[in-house]
């Protein structure tokens, strides 16, 4: 994304929301911070609606139609929230606000945000962009789980079962999220769904083995992925809680 | 007919019969599909047709606001013309082994009674006795009338043989006209539920916090009627906060007033008078509190600097409801999680 004039940093107030329209049609959500700035997708990933109608106090920002929250300086969700937001670097030049880039997957990443830059890094560069006809198969039931995947856009759907008996198995549509998390674990798991590609898409690829030397090298890191890879996957189990 | 919910995590498969709500098919069949209001008004249950046909039973209902994309409606107003599979962007569960399931039924109205000029309360007596957790809702159907409407239970009784209500008038409204000008005593309702996930049990242990607006107190009367029950007063406190226009606006004051005398250490209960001044002789109220003001903003004033170890449940018009959050959020510091009401707009 080119360097792009959002609005003035008098447009946002103190520890205040603006929504942004930007050409193309692409909505921005900037909030002020106590002075810093940061700016977000314009509508909640959980139902579209806009969160400059949302609650926020400078620190946390709260959807005002379900209470999804997040920690408005890293976009990661709180409490009820079931996703983070997408992020756009911002860069300020005196009175003007710019973004300079979307969110990458891996940032906005359910899996590996918050963790250092040299490493994130590291599994950047350990990253395949890979893109996806409509109809295309990413992997089938029982081949080798070498790689996990992160959607950058458009969409996968799980099937489980065999031959002409099969069910539905659950889809990924949001940017960031993680699947194919097999590769992540050890004994050299087999895949146990089909992945496939319904709209056209594009993933990023990553071995799992090579991420998991990476992590090695930064335990702090490699706690933080394997806790949320822990509640990633306990959330295909069982419900997340009452509400 | 056989239905197929593809999920975000995975599938589901029940039937539903000829004539039958989508999500009221799969709530039965114990399937914890997105709803909040159940009547058509909040959009949260909120779906895509992906094959087979589906028929709307309510084309204008208000919910429908929330619909973007072709293919989208909502399963509590729309039924199945033959197999149908169905998404939803949400996760979604099995319902928890101790939840009420929710199931059709009917009952009778009987008891109808005025409780102040706009505000009625019925009792149903069912059919069949049902379960249902304090702060729990019944969609109910009346006759003459398209679409069911949800009314919070006011009583709480295991195995309840007959539920209360209260309905306050509002000229227009289908289900509300229906049982403020018919002769409704007698009359047969058809009900699904319960539903609702603004529940109170006993296991909570933490201080209830209590903030209705007009009709709103329905179900925080069940809510108090089964923390009293098991004495849950003992140990936790409990502040209500009932919100309505004028002195002449007021009901349960007496109910209210008992449950304050049960438990006068820890309960308290204020009735937040947004159009006039408390009244100075307070008599036959006995432990009530009055005050002046809208009642979150009474609540926020009464309640500042006790907000420890506490969760709070929230019910009436959307307004109130919406600025009570933004207290509770803002103000009192409470998680997402300790603030707990059915949307129905």
């Amino acid at each position: 994304m080119p360097k792009t004039l959002i609005c003035k940093r008098s447009d946002v107030p103190d520890n205040g929301l603006k929504e942004c329209d930007m050409q193309g049609g692409l909505k921005v959500l900037v909030a002020n911070s106590g002075g810093d700035y940061f700016a977000y997708q314009a509508m909640c990933p959980h139902q579209d609606v806009p969160l400059c109608e949302g609650l926020y106090d400078g620190a946390v920002l709260t959807c005002h139609q379900h209470l999804w929250q997040w920690d408005i300086r890293t976009g990661s969700a709180i409490g009820l929230a079931e996703a983070p937001l997408e992020c756009f670097k911002v860069e300020i030049d005196d009175d003007s606000i710019y973004i300079t880039a979307g969110g990458d997957a891996l940032d906005v990443g359910e899996l590996f945000s918050g963790i250092a830059d040299s490493t994130l890094g590291s599994i950047k560069a350990l990253a395949q962009r890979q893109e996806m006809q409509a109809g295309g198969t990413l992997y089938g039931i029982g081949d080798p789980a070498d790689d996990f995947f992160i959607l950058e856009s458009g969409r996968i759907e799980f099937v489980i079962g065999r031959d002409d008996r099969t069910s539905p198995a659950g889809f990924m549509l949001r940017k960031g999220e993680v699947f194919g998390w097999a590769a992540l674990l050890d004994s050299q798991p087999l895949r146990i769904a089909k992945a496939k590609c319904i709209e056209p898409s594009i993933l990023l690829r990553i071995n799992g083995k090579a991420v998991l030397k990476v992590l090695e090298s930064d335990p702090a890191a490699g706690y933080a992925v394997m806790r949320r890879l822990s509640s990633l996957i306990a959330r295909y189990l069982a419900p997340s809680g009452a509400k | 007919m056989k239905i197929q919910v593809n999920a975000r995590n995975r599938a589901y498969q029940f039937d539903v019969a000829e004539g039958q709500r989508i999500l009221y098919g799969g709530l039965a069949d114990g399937i914890h599909l997105p709803y909040e209001c159940g009547s058509g008004t909040c959009g949260t249950c909120k779906a895509r047709v992906t094959a087979g046909q589906i028929d709307d039973l309510w084309p204008e209902a208000p919910g429908r606001k929330y619909l973007k994309q072709s293919g989208e409606f909502l399963m509590c107003q729309c039924t199945a013309r033959g197999d149908v599979s169905l998404e939803v962007t949400n996760f979604v569960y099995n319902m928890d082994p101790g939840a009420c399931l929710p199931v059709a039924g009917r009952g009778g109205v009987c008891k109808p009674r005025m409780l102040t000029h706009d505000v009625i309360a019925f009792t149903i007596e069912l059919a069949a006795p049902c379960d249902f957790d304090a702060g729990q809702f019944m969609a109910v159907q009346v006759p003459g009338v398209t679409g069911y409407r949800g009314y919070s239970m006011v009583n709480f009784e295991p195995g309840a043989k007959s539920l209360e209500f209260l309905v306050k008038k509002k000229p227009g409204g289908g289900a509300s006209e229906w049982l403020f000008n018919s002769k409704v005593d007698g009359q047969t309702v058809e009900l699904f539920g319960p539903l609702g996930s603004a529940t109170f049990f006993p296991s909570l242990a933490k201080n209830l916090l209590l903030i209705a607006g007009g009709s709103g107190i329905a179900g925080m009367m069940s809510i108090l009627s089964r923390a009293c029950q098991e004495h849950y007063f003992d140990q936790y406190g409990g502040h209500v906060f009932f919100g309505v226009r004028t002195m002449k606006d007021t009901f349960f004051l007496e109910e209210l007033s008992k449950y304050r005398g049960e438990f006068p250490q820890k309960l308290s209960v204020t009735i937040a008078l947004s159009d006039e001044d408390p009244p100075t002789d307070a008599k036959g109220h006995a432990g009530l509190d009055f005050d002046r003001g809208l009642v979150h903003e009474v609540a926020a004033r009464h309640m500042k600097g006790k907000y420890q170890n506490m969760r709070a449940y929230l019910a009436g018009p959307p307004p109130a409801v919406d600025a009570a959050i933004r207290v509770l959020l803002l103000e009192a510091r409470l998680t997402a999680d300790n603030i707990r009401y059915d949307k129905f707009s």
